[in-house]
């Protein structure tokens, strides 16, 4: 019995096809939301599904010179780390399907796999736009890698558990969203650097490199690269609401959270220019870890005279 | 294909396939020796005011990603390997969208010594939006044109599976 529960809770619920629709759904809410602060109509709300199914219809070009087995490989590698992912974090309100002791390491580490497997893809082909793409891609990852990270760390500390649902369960009765409130912002404008949305979308500037590290991707294997985005961007919404907004219990309070998240999002992606790569590194470096760890500091502080 | 699935899924299949084609027609926008009047008028058809957004039209840079190739001016010596590139790169389905009198037929560059003349010379094309430059509305009107044609052509592949099952059946 526990093996058909974990195969549904990898192929359907909350992990595989549950999620994908939810990760389409919240794409379509972002895009609609950009264009109705742009005074546009915006997309329809099958629009996200039907670009992923004429993708997944469309033909797939092998570009001369790549390593065949990579350029088929990457895009499914991609998709299963953050469909992986989903096992541990509190989707849809619901307790994680799967939950360890250090499960949010694993977590960080799966939401990575995303990026690092589009920043190889882009250095696998000789295409020059896809080559500058992939510098950007990994330059940028090692510019808000760290702050992210420390921003998750600071819940952590606080609930003293490495465990998703234990700090979950913690946030519950406090939101950290007033106590560490540095860690919220640096944390959210973390997770658009992580997806490559504007304004941190130099990795996939259109006007400048075509499309980075996915020009050379048609078909099969840019649809799947899309779908992991949208699925990482509904995980990391849900990690950033668990742990910040009071944690996520129910469906109700899911859907509140998540979409006002959401819109703050989609509010930033509105509001502002592209940042050159260079500015990207200097925020996050300058500004956001130093902020996050004087925060962290303050953090420990507090707790030990607590204590 | 057709053997494992079966004519019913198989028609079903072309169905979702085709649906999911005319909705999401991404484009990508080529200059083979326009005076720009065309692409001018084409970045305002993709503008807040006009708004492509809403029948799923965005306007891609790469031509691995695109669908539709909107052409305009007619083809100069020197861009028409280039088309042609731009042309072959694009993965199948493709659909080639010729813009403007000169795209059509040259128009006042016909008989150009550096010019080949216009784009059906070169690469086959699909619909064609006349005017000089032709307006948003046009442009509109004749994308929404193209994507109804794919449409019907779509149901006609879906009616030949099902024309072919009744066939097998009898």
């Amino acid at each position: 019995m526990d093996i058909v529960k974990d195969i549904l809770a990898i192929l359907i619920f909350p992990a595989g096809l549950a999620v994908m629709a939810g990760g389409l759904a919240y794409e379509w809410i972002d895009r609609k939301l950009v264009a109705q602060l742009q005074n546009r109509i915006g997309p329809r709300w099958f629009q996200p599904a039907a670009d992923i199914v004429k993708l997944l219809a469309k033909e797939e070009v092998l570009p001369e010179g790549v390593d065949s087995r990579l350029f088929y490989g990457l895009p499914v590698v991609a998709l299963a780390g953050v469909l992986t992912a989903a096992l541990y974090v509190p989707l849809f309100g619901l307790a994680p399907a799967h939950s360890f002791s250090g499960d949010l390491i694993v977590a960080i580490y799966l939401l990575s796999m995303l990026t690092l497997c589009s920043g190889l893809a882009g250095a696998n082909t000789n295409d020059r736009f896809s080559l500058i793409g992939a510098t950007r891609t990994l330059t940028q990852l090692f510019s808000y890698e760290a702050p992210f990270l420390l921003t998750l760390l600071g819940p952590a500390i606080v609930a003293g558990s490495w465990q998703i649902s234990e700090i979950n369960a913690y946030a519950g009765g406090h939101w950290l969203l007033f106590t560490q409130p540095v860690g919220f912002v640096v944390a959210l404008i973390g997770l658009m650097g992580k997806l490559e949305l504007p304004p941190f979308d130099a990795p996939e500037a259109e006007t400048e490199i075509v499309a980075g590290a996915m020009t050379e991707y048609s078909g099969r294997g840019w649809a799947l690269f899309r779908l992991g985005k949208n699925v990482e961007l509904i995980i990391g919404l849900t990690l950033i609401a668990a742990f910040y907004l009071g944690g996520l219990s129910d469906p109700l309070g899911f859907l509140l959270k998540t979409l006002a998240l959401l819109l703050a999002v989609a509010g930033l992606q509105a509001l502002f220019a592209r940042l050159r790569i260079d500015q990207t590194v200097g925020l996050w470096w300058r500004a956001g870890a130093l902020l996050v760890l004087a925060q962290l500091l303050a953090t420990i502080v507090l707790k030990g005279m607590t204590a | 294909m057709a053997t494992i699935l079966g004519k019913k899924w198989d028609e079903a299949l072309e169905q979702v396939k085709t649906w999911a084609r005319v909705n999401s027609p991404w484009a990508i926008h080529f200059n083979s020796g326009s005076c720009n009047g065309c692409d001018i008028e084409i970045l305002a058809t993709v503008t807040p005011r006009y708004d492509l957004e809403r029948f799923g039209v965005k306007l891609q840079g790469s031509p691995r990603h695109a669908d539709i190739l909107i052409c305009t001016g007619p083809v100069t010596l020197q861009a028409r390997d280039r088309l042609k590139r731009v042309y072959e790169q694009m993965p199948e389905p493709k659909f080639v969208v010729a813009v403007g009198s000169c795209a059509i037929s040259g128009g006042v560059f016909q008989g150009c010594y550096g010019v080949v003349g216009h784009i059906d010379q070169v690469i086959p094309v699909d619909a064609y939006i006349p005017g000089c430059p032709p307006r948003p509305e046009a442009i509109i009107d004749g994308l929404v044109k193209l994507l109804g044609s794919l449409q019907a052509k779509g149901e006609a592949t879906a009616g030949e599976a099902r024309h072919d099952s009744a066939t097998a059946h009898s």
